[in-house]
Formats: structure tokens, sequence, C-alpha cells
């Protein structure tokens, strides 16, 4: 008489979509043989070895019999070594070694180690939420990873450290123990807007960027404080809510940049890539299933772009369409993933290859051709999607020396909390002015400002397609002025922040 | 020549141009064995004759295309009025006469293609520079150049980025208009700022300027054609002026073009120890005059002094602060800060500094100002863009 078939539930991740997957065990007459079939991968591959020879070690028994393990939906990818607990769990129901009741409702995800030891595995956390989402009421994990998996509400979380501890907790010999959440750090601002000295430009499109979420984009020679205004506009955003938290924790887990015993951080993310990132490590990408890149990585947070015209051309490309959709959609053989990628990006630039044209102390050592060159790289549409444009210029050494001259980050960030809240009550919870459709925002332009803007771009060369960009920018502009409308004087000021398309080279 | 190139010819010339002459000069320049300074070289000299002498010497050594060059021509031909570009061989009315005078000796070019307006033979004002320019000559040859193109003197430059392109800006509502004259043929789009959708070449256009190339539609703008563009700004300027250059700059060649031709050279001084001073302070010591206000250029058209110098700042009355019109739309310590700089840019900035005012306001004011046409952007910053009284 052969035993019933017995089955675990575990996690496959493409992506971020966490999809079920039966683990089926069944013992059967024949020779004693393992045989694990639903598309392995080489690492799902080897898990019978890991899980038997983790097993014995543990003092369970591996059957005699032939045994077969499949993977369902068999027609799914499985990568990696996070469903070796599953097949584990299975094998000893399967073997009679625990109830069949005892799986009921069960998940696992973990890796088992020869000596029998339950291992984390990146991704816990979107898991565990597709589990709860697919009706799981218990969820093994290995030890380590139990605080990630238990930020998770409305399932039970049971941590463990080996097969042994599996076997005793299913047969109710020793209690399960049950992980908590670390409870969420508040955000600590340590770099200031007040260390900033002038730039009063710079501070205001800093504040704009963060209040409607506008690309921006920062010129200048080295040393101007490019990267010290785009951590301040860091520090300006607002504490992510919980769900954006764990969604920004669950792509953190998957790329494995993110300890699992770490408090959930409401602090938004912020990415800065070399510039010699390449398009799959800015986009994500990877053999099989694509890995999160940089931009998914910074979601709801700040990917910071320094050097934006030393990266090639067709990686900035590649940010165009991810920028305009808020996700990131990668199709590789295997699968189409999506991450979710609403970010602000910040791109810095110098004004030209050397860097200190229009420097007063340094000379510029580049041809003018070179420098047209340069400058060509940044039209077209990525400098399109860069809302707020600035120009720096070199602090000069008393500015610097002085007292601090502006704002602190508490007082701008309290502005920005507050133009926030006005789009989110507008436009409808978390969304934020750059996200929104030209015809919503035209609907709040008195007439006059329309005209005014129609007039400015007329006069000034800005192309067309700024037109709606300005608004939204403009938008914002009244939102930080607290205003309901948008008046002409706030179009002014978002005109100002667009570089002229025939950019004089000084 | 053949039926079918006859009628696009005819569209591209215009009726005062002759298209089989046409069609045998872009024979001679198609053919790889041959170029623009083989057919001067071939051309006997007729000095002393007039256009039609011109005409006939040309007509003596071209050929109507062979079979196998027709379509080549009809190609060029095609992108020409594709682009909207008009063309002119030396020997037709169309082609203007002071460029004519330079033929063979100072290589007037056997053909012309231009966009927009024709080439006038009004007076002209060429103002020329570098294109690493400073705030100072960018501000400089801007005030030169809208001076005196309201005065309704043509301005004409290279088209670069730098002066250049200040002097076109400058120019560009003004009755006098402004003429650019290119490196490169009309289908090659650079610089490439300037000559993209929206660029500064396409605003030229616009406003019933022109834009000018003695070269085939897809020339590049090679160091040896933008260096040979030059003659012709020189030949088709009453006065060249030199705004800022460094000791090898292109500015010097259009001066010495221009000199050669008895055309009247005037130098822009600068600051001694800037590296743009090197060209205009070798023309000043070479014997060129100076330049200190748009009145110099309009003297030498012989055109009344229309405008006034700027006065000294200690001319100036601290409560007439405003523009020409006496209404500006800048706050009043605004205008007086660009008003102490002019024509010098002041960056942003420091003029929030210098006047204490928070930044939405004051780039909301200088937005104003801008469309008003009050102030223009500059590389380093804003300026006024008339001198103020």
């Amino acid at each position: 008489m052969s035993r019933p078939v017995a089955t675990v539930h575990a996690v496959a991740l493409v992506g971020l979509d966490p999809r079920p997957v039966r683990v089926e065990a069944v013992c059967t007459q024949g020779l004693p043989t393992t045989r694990l079939i639903g598309l392995p991968d080489s690492a799902v591959r080897e898990a019978a070895d890991r899980v038997r020879t983790g097993a014995v070690r543990s003092g369970a028994s591996w059957p005699k019999d032939k045994l077969v393990v499949n993977l369902a939906p068999a027609d799914l990818p499985k990568v990696g070594t996070g469903f070796d607990l599953a097949i584990a769990c299975a094998v000893l129901a399967a073997s009679g070694q625990i109830p069949d009741e005892a799986l009921d409702g069960l998940w696992a995800v973990g890796e088992v180690g020869l000596d029998g030891t339950v291992r984390a595995v990146p991704g816990v956390l979107p898991a565990a939420a597709g589990a709860r989402q697919h009706g799981a009421r218990t969820l093994l994990v290995p030890d380590a990873a139990g605080p990630e998996a238990a930020l998770v509400e409305g399932l039970r979380v049971v941590p463990v450290s080996d097969l042994a501890e599996v076997v005793a907790v299913l047969l109710e010999q020793a209690p399960a123990r049950r992980s908590v959440a670390v409870p969420p750090v508040e955000t600590i601002v340590v770099d200031d807007l007040r260390d900033v000295r002038g730039q009063a430009v710079a501070r205001r499109a800093v504040e704009l960027a963060a209040a409607g979420g506008h690309h921006l984009l920062l010129a200048g020679p080295p040393g101007c404080g490019k990267t010290m205004l785009a951590r301040r506009l860091h520090g300006l955003l607002p504490e992510l809510e919980v769900d954006q938290a764990l969604e920004v924790a669950a792509v953190h887990s998957l790329a494995g940049e993110r300890r699992p015993d770490e408090p959930l951080s409401l602090t938004p993310p912020m990415r800065e890539p070399h510039h010699t990132v390449s398009a799959a490590g800015l986009i994500g990408g990877g053999t099989g299933i694509p890995r999160p890149g940089e931009l998914a990585l910074a979601n709801h947070g700040v990917l910071l772009l320094d050097e934006l015209l030393e990266t090639p051309r067709w990686v900035l490309d590649a940010l165009r369409q991810p920028l305009e959709r808020g996700e990131v959609v990668i199709t590789r053989s295997r699968a189409t993933v999506r991450y979710p990628a609403s970010v602000l990006l910040v791109a810095a630039t110098n004004p030209c290859p050397c860097g200190h044209l229009g420097s007063p102390t340094r000379s510029c050592t580049c041809r003018p051709d070179r420098i047209e060159r340069y400058r060509a790289r940044l039209s077209g549409p990525l400098l399109d999607r860069l809302d707020v444009q600035v120009e720096l210029r070199p602090v000069d050494r008393d500015r610097l020396v002085g007292p601090a001259d502006g704002e602190d980050t508490a007082t701008v960030a309290a502005r920005v909390r507050n133009a926030r809240a006005r789009a989110a009550d507008r436009w409808g919870p978390g969304r934020l002015t750059r996200d929104v459709p030209s015809e919503p925002v035209r609907a709040t332009v008195v007439a006059p400002a329309l005209r005014a803007l129609a007039s400015a771009i007329d006069h000034l060369g800005l192309s067309a397609r700024g037109f709606d960009r300005c608004l939204r920018v403009a938008r914002t502009v009244a939102d930080l002025d607290d205003s309901e409308v948008v008046r002409t004087e706030h179009v002014d000021e978002a005109v100002a922040y667009r570089l002229p398309d025939v950019v004089a080279v000084p | 020549m053949s039926a079918s190139l006859e009628d696009p010819l005819a569209r591209l010339a215009g009726p005062t141009v002759d298209p089989r002459r046409l069609a045998g000069v872009l024979a001679w320049l198609v053919d790889p064995a041959r170029s623009i300074a083989g057919l001067r070289r071939a051309v006997p000299t007729t000095d002393g004759g007039g256009m039609e002498a011109v005409a006939a010497g040309i007509d003596a050594v071209v050929r109507p295309p062979e079979a196998h060059i027709a379509p080549v021509i009809a190609a060029l031909v095609e992108v020409w009025l594709g682009l909207g570009v008009r063309v002119a061989t030396i020997g037709d009315s169309a082609y203007p006469d002071r460029l004519r005078a330079g033929w063979p000796h100072l290589d007037a070019p056997p053909l012309l293609a231009w966009r927009g307006q024709p080439p006038t033979t009004g007076p002209t004002v060429a103002i020329v520079g570098a294109r690493r320019a400073t705030g100072y000559g960018t501000g400089v040859a801007a005030w030169l150049a809208s001076a005196v193109a309201d005065a309704g003197a043509r301005v004409l430059s290279g088209g670069a980025v730098g002066i250049d392109a200040a002097a076109h800006l400058a120019a560009l509502e003004a009755p006098g208009g402004t003429t650019v004259v290119l490196g490169c043929g009309h289908a090659v789009r650079y610089p490439r700022p300037h000559a993209g959708p929206g660029g500064l070449f396409e605003r030229i256009l616009d406003h019933g300027g022109s834009l000018i190339s003695e070269q085939l539609p897809h020339a590049p703008a090679s160091p040896y054609n933008v260096r040979a563009r030059n003659r012709i700004v020189a030949a088709l300027a009453d006065v060249v002026v030199v705004v800022e250059g460094g000791a090898r700059s292109g500015a010097l060649v259009t001066a010495t073009e221009a000199a050669e031709r008895g055309t009247t050279v005037l130098a822009v001084p600068g600051d001694v120890r800037a590296p743009g001073s090197v060209a205009p302070h070798r023309l000043l010591a070479d014997g060129a005059g100076p330049c200190t206000s748009p009145a110099d250029l309009l003297e030498v058209l012989g055109a009344p002094p229309a405008v006034d110098g700027p006065r000294r700042p200690d001319e100036l009355d601290p409560d007439a602060q405003d523009g020409p019109s006496g209404v500006t739309v800048l706050p009043r310590d605004v205008h007086a800060e660009l008003a102490a700089a002019w024509p010098r840019p002041v960056p942003i900035d420091e003029l929030a500094d210098r006047t204490g005012r928070a930044a939405p306001a004051l780039l909301g004011a200088l937005t104003r100002a801008r469309v008003a046409g009050e102030t223009a952007d500059d590389a380093s910053g804003v300026r006024l863009r008339r001198a103020p009284r």
C-alpha cells in the first residue's frame, strides 16, 4: 500500500511577483531513488542531495522506496535554494515521519544545509506576503529571516533553526516559536539643508523637486555641491507609508541588499550608482529571472545619477520608459518581470568634459566642439523629462567659512509635507504631481497664467513639449504657496527652471 | 540636360538663375576629381569684366551633366528642395555683387545656397568672435548686434556658439535682421544645439533671417570648410568687428580677409589678462580701430549714430534706473544691479544675494523680464538686453 501524496507550499518569485508552488512528495515502490521534477534549475535539483543529507544528519530517516518530488505548476521555472525546506517537510510527511495534518496550511521557505541547518534566502519578505495572499496560515522560515517575514501581518511566522526543530514543531513535541517584527525606525536626518551656503536657486529647486516629485537636473562644475544638494533632497522627502516601506523592503530583500533582521525602514531609499553602471545594472536583468536594478531599488526614493553625461547614451535612453511609467518591465527568455520604480531622478552633470567651464578659478581645457557634443548628449527626450533644471556655480570661499545662511531641513520639509498633502487631496492618496496627466493640472490653472506660459514658451525659444512640464512644476509652486489655483506668478517661477534650449558656451 | 532634371533645377534656382549653368556647376562639383577651388582656377580671369563675363567664363568650362551624373545631381537637388534651399551661381543676378567682386583672386564661391531671405546687399555688419566667449564678450556682442540691427543694418556672423550666437540672437527681432554663413552644407546639423528643431537657426528663419552656405548639402563642418566660410563673412560685410578670440581664432581669418578686401575692421578691447582678448588686441596693434559702442559701427556704415554709448556710471541718475521706455517690469533694485554690471551678465544666485530677495519671487520677476524682452539669458547669468540709461 502506498502512502498518499504529501503537499507543502512554497513560493517562487518571478521578480517581485510571488507565485504559489505546491511541493508534492510521494513514496512508491521501486528502486530507492529520488526524482525531482517540475522545471527545477540546477540549484533546485541539488536540493535533493542537501535535504537528504541534512535530514539524515538531523536524525530523520530517508525513505528506502522510490521517492518522487514534484514542484507544481510544472511549467513555472523554479530558481534558487528556497524550496529546500518545503521539499524536506513534504518528504518527511510522505515517509510518515510527521502526520499529514501538520501540513495543513503550511508554507515553508528556506535553504537546508548538509548538517540540517535551515539557512536564510533572499526575498523572504515578498515570499511571506505572497504566502499570506494565497491563504497560508503558518510559514516556516529560517531563524534569521523571522523578523523580516513577520513584517507581513495576518500570518503565523515560525522561525526554525534546523530540520530537527522542524520535525519537533510539526510533531508538536516542542513549542513553535513565533517571530515578531522589529518596530519601524524613524528617519534620522543627517544631511541638513542648513549646511548648504548660498545657492538660493538650487535650494528652491530641491524643495520643488521634493514637493512634486519632479526629476531634477543639476549642472555645474565639480565642487559646487551637486551631490550635497541631492543628499539634502533625500532628507526633505517625507517618511514612507508602511505599505510603501514594505514594497521597498521586498525589493531590497530580493536583491539581497537587506539584512533580514533589519527593522523596517521608513526612510525613502537613495541610490547612487556609479556612472559606469550598465543598462542591466540600472534597469535590472541577469539570466533566468531578471533581478531588480538600481531603478527598482530606488523605488519611492531618490536615484542620483552623477556625471550623467559620462554614462553611455543607450544606458540613459533605457531610463525613459521606466521614468514615464513608474515601473520597470524586463522581458527575458524565462519570464517577464515588473518591478515598481517610482523614483525621483536627480541627474548631476558637469558643464563640460573637464568640468571647469564657467569656473571663476579654474580654466576649462575643452575644445568648444567637444563641449557642444557633450551638451548635445543631454538634449532630447531625457532632458525633457527633467522638469526642474538648474545651473550651479561654485560658492566663493568667504561664503563657505561664513555662518549658515539658509533655512534648515526641518523648516523646508514641513512645507514639502504640506504641499504633498495638498497634492494628495487633489489627485488621490500618494500621487505626486509629477505623475498626474496634463488635463487635470491644466484645470487648476487660471486663464491668464496659461496665456503667460504660452507667451513665455514662444518668446524664450523653449520647446512646446515643455508646456505641460512647466505647468506641473507651476502646480507644485502653487502647492508650496498654499494656493488652490495656479496663478501667473507661479508659472513665471516654473519657467525659470528650464534651461534654454539654445545654450551659449561661456 | 535630361528633361527629368530640368524642372527640379528650375524650382531650386528661381527665375533669375540659369538652370543650365547651375546644372553644369553642380556636375563639376559632384565630380570627385574636382572641387570649388578647382572651378575657380579653371575659369579664365575676367578682371574688370561684369556679371556676363563671369557667366561666360563658367559656361566655357562646365559641361552639362553626363547621364551617369544626372541622378546624383537629381538627388542633391531633392535634398536642397526638401530643406527649402534656393541656389544661385556666380554668374547670376541673384548672387550678391560684393561677393563676386572678389572673383577670382579672393575666392568667391561659384555657387551660393541659402535658406530664408536671399542674401541682401544692404548695409551689413559682421560681428565675429570666439566660441568660448565670456559673459563680457557675449554681452558686448549682443549690445552691438541689437543696436545695429535696430538701426536697420543686417548682422552677419558664422552661426557658431558663443559670440556668433549672441549676435544672431540679439538681432533676431530687430528690423535689420540677421544672416548666418554656415561652414557646412544645409543638410548637416552643425552646430548641434543651433541646428536642431527649435534651435537658433529655426528661430532665425522664423524671424526672416537667412542661412547661407557655399557647400553641397552634405558637406561636413570640417575645419577647412569652417575656416573657408570666414572669407564669405568678410566679403559680405561693410564692416567687421571682432569681439573676442584666442591667438588662433577664426575671427582673425575673417579680419584678415576683410582687410585684404579693404573692408574696415574694428576690434572690441577686452580684459588684458583674458585669453579671449588676444585676437582683438593683436588687431588693435595691427591698426584696426577700436569699437567701444555701436556708434563706431554705424559711423563706418555712414548712418547717423542713432544709438548712444553707455553712460559712465557716475553719469547714471540714481532715480532713473528704468529702461529706455521709462518702464521696467523688474523690481528697481534688481534692475539697478543688472544695470551696474551691464553688459556683463549677473549670476542669479548673486542677484539674490545682493538684493536680498527670495529665489521664488526673483525667478518669477526675471521670467517676466525675459518675456518682455528686457533681459537675456547668458550661460553665466542674466543681463539687460539694452544699454541702461
